[in-house]
């Protein structure tokens, strides 16, 4: 994010309003400025990644990057990754699994399904933090490329 | 119509009982019967003889007289034959014939007088013929003219008449006696063996239907051991699958109730800071003048908040332990084992090495005595059940006593291995005996830092294993924690199956 650090847009999906907003106040400290979208529903989240014609073209020319919690009130985490990297135009864009589950089965779907990044949620907060605040120093010197 | 056991016994001795009645009945009645026959006949032949002996005499006498009465006619010597050789006979036949007549009532008391009458005749036949013999045959059949003789026979005829009326009629009762004895044999025979016939049928009749019964029964009874067995095995696989449900009920409610409880913990963080952020206001104001107003909001920043703060976050971080123990144990009862061959020798000497420094600052010792030829079970579930035996066994030990921990392994019949780990510590109540294998449980001095998650972990891990933990303990003296695990992994891979 350092050439486009200023384009690139963080989505949020979490269900969790505490949560979400403890993610974007830990981010923020790290010194990410980018832009940050919540999203507390799937569907509201696949509605602004693919578009109302659910294709994707909407996303065309974004740079994004997902933060994404797998338990998710109207469908899995899951299925949003699935569609994320299996849509011409967002395959392309890096997505984080950020969830409390730590399920080896689990873990190893997303990675095969093309998650790039896995991370658990510590319980405790301290953890929770500081693992939200490297993520924020990983963001801060990642590349995203551009959908196309 | 069925029959019970003990009517079956009551009722086949109740039949054979009679049958064998019947068949004493019948054999001494036969027996008597046989009996009875026997001494008639040896009457009839007794009134046979007495008969023959009557007839022999008479013809004696009359021979007698008729040698006489020859003689007397021709005086020819010739005609004295038949007399002489009567009278030759005549004490053996009068002999034989009283004895003959001692069987019989009627005859014996005829007999003496027949018999007087009878050597009279004689003695008066020889005196005629010693007469003719002399040469006075006139006298002597003056003599015989007397009738004198023939009075004596017709009083011997009449004698033998009776005698020998008497037996025909004997014999005819005996004849009679001897029939209806021979009938009696008939029907006893009969009736017997019909009755023994009917007592055995109905034996063999009840046998046959509680023979039938019994193949029955145990027919029943193989089809209810198999669906017996096909009804262990689907309450089997039911409890397996009730396990798991409540594993993965316990991981997700576990999960669930973290999530806001990070939320807790993080905004608590947040407030922690604006409260610093607050302290540092009033602090910088420390000197104003004092209105009301800013001696609460000092009190407020100062003590309140971070008394509450304090509350919240200890309570939080009790929480967060109680569901991070109920998530390590579903997790734990969730992990797939991996059975294997075990060093058990190592594997204590290992775990044993894991706490020597903290035994050895308790001036203590660990002995292993394994005696145990080989154990296939999952390593990691025994090196953390060995684990936090050891750990307890250090935890909780006698202040002032030299620590002595002894762990004893054996085989044990039925394929199980006993891993006993004993320590001379402070011992457990027996009252909580069971309850230090519950969740969150802990008995005894609460001195010690901990959430009562260890044994409970234990017993999972050992019930995972095909095993289970028992404890034996004298309060004050010392426990002994008793692994139970089976040699072999077979029953631990029909419980994962399940």
């Amino acid at each position: 994010m350092t050439d486009n650090a200023k384009s690139v847009t963080i989505i949020m999906i979490e269900d969790d309003e505490g949560h979400a907003r403890l993610i974007e106040k830990n981010i923020r400290r790290a010194g990410v400025n980018n832009a940050i979208l919540p999203f507390s529903n799937g569907t509201e989240a696949l509605a602004y990644l693919f578009g109302a014609d659910a294709s994707g073209e909407v996303s065309k020319s974004r740079s994004l990057l997902i933060l994404l919690d797998l338990n998710l009130p109207d469908m899995t985490g899951i299925e949003i990754l699935e569609k994320v990297k299996s849509n011409p135009h967002t395959k392309r864009t890096p997505v984080v699994v950020l969830t409390t589950t730590d399920d080896a089965r689990e873990i190893q779907r997303c990675y095969d399904l093309g998650a790039n990044v896995y991370i658990t949620k510590p319980v405790n907060y301290e953890s929770f933090a500081h693992a939200i605040r490297q993520l924020g120093l990983f963001f801060s010197v990642m590349q995203v490329p551009e959908t196309t | 119509m069925p029959i019970s056991r003990g009517s079956f016994i009551l009722s086949t001795l109740i039949l054979l009982a009679l049958g064998l009645f019947a068949l004493a009945a019948v054999v001494v009645s036969n027996v008597w019967l046989v009996q009875r026959t026997q001494d008639l006949v040896t009457e009839v032949q007794q009134i046979r003889r007495l008969r023959a002996a009557t007839v022999d005499l008479r013809s004696l006498l009359q021979d007698a007289e008729t040698g006489q009465r020859g003689y007397l006619l021709t005086s020819d010597e010739a005609y004295l034959a038949p007399f002489r050789q009567a009278v030759e006979r005549l004490g053996t036949q009068v002999e034989t014939f009283t004895r003959a007549a001692d069987a019989d009532p009627v005859a014996s008391r005829l007999a003496p007088s027949l018999v007087t009458t009878a050597q009279t005749k004689v003695a008066e036949l020889q005196r005629t013929i010693d007469m003719a013999q002399a040469g006075q045959v006139q006298a002597a059949v003056e003599e015989v003219r007397t009738d004198r003789g023939k009075e004596l026979m017709d009083e011997a005829r009449a004698a033998f008449r009776d005698i020998i009326e008497e037996v025909e009629t004997r014999l005819q009762s005996i004849n009679a006696r001897q029939a209806s004895s021979a009938d009696a044999l008939w029907w006893v025979s009969v009736v017997g063996g019909l009755f023994v016939l009917a007592v055995t049928i109905a034996g063999m009749a009840t046998i046959f239907v509680y023979l039938r019964q019994i193949a029955q029964t145990r027919q029943e009874i193989e089809e209810l051991n198999a669906s017996l067995e096909e009804r262990v095995r689907e309450r089997t696989s039911e409890l397996g699958r009730a396990n798991e449900e409540i594993q993965r009920f316990a991981y997700i409610v576990t999960h669930d109730l973290r999530a806001p409880l990070v939320n807790i913990m993080g905004f608590t963080s947040e407030l922690e800071q604006s409260v610093a952020t607050l302290q540092g206001f009033v602090d910088r104001h420390d000197g104003d003048e004092n209105t009301t107003d800013l001696e609460a909001v000092r009190l407020a920043a100062r003590e309140d908040l971070p008394e509450a703060l304090g509350f919240i976050r200890s309570s939080t971080r009790k929480m967060d332990g109680l569901i991070n123990a109920i998530l390590k144990l579903s997790r734990e009862g969730r992990r797939a084992l991996k059975p294997e061959r075990i060093d058990l020798k190592a594997l204590l000497a290992a775990s044993a090495a894991a706490v020597q420094h903290q035994v050895s600052e308790a001036d203590g010792e660990i002995a292993i005595d394994v005696r145990v030829p080989n154990l296939v079970a999952d390593k990691l579930s025994l090196e953390q059940i060995i684990g936090n035996l050891l750990d307890n066994a250090v935890k909780y030990r006698r202040r002032g006593v030299p620590l002595r921990i002894s762990i004893r392994a054996t085989s044990r019949p039925g394929g199980l291995v006993d891993i006993a780990v004993e320590d001379n510590g402070r011992g457990i109540d027996a009252q909580d005996h069971e309850r230090v294998f519950e969740l969150f449980r802990r008995s005894g001095q609460q001195d010690q830092a901990g959430e009562g998650i260890g044994l409970a972990h234990v017993r999972t891990l050992a019930r995972n294993l095909g095993g289970d933990i028992s404890l034996n303990s004298t309060f004050g003296q010392g426990s002994v924690f008793t692994l139970s695990v089976p040699a072999h992994p077979r029953a631990v891979a029909r419980s994962v199956a399940a």
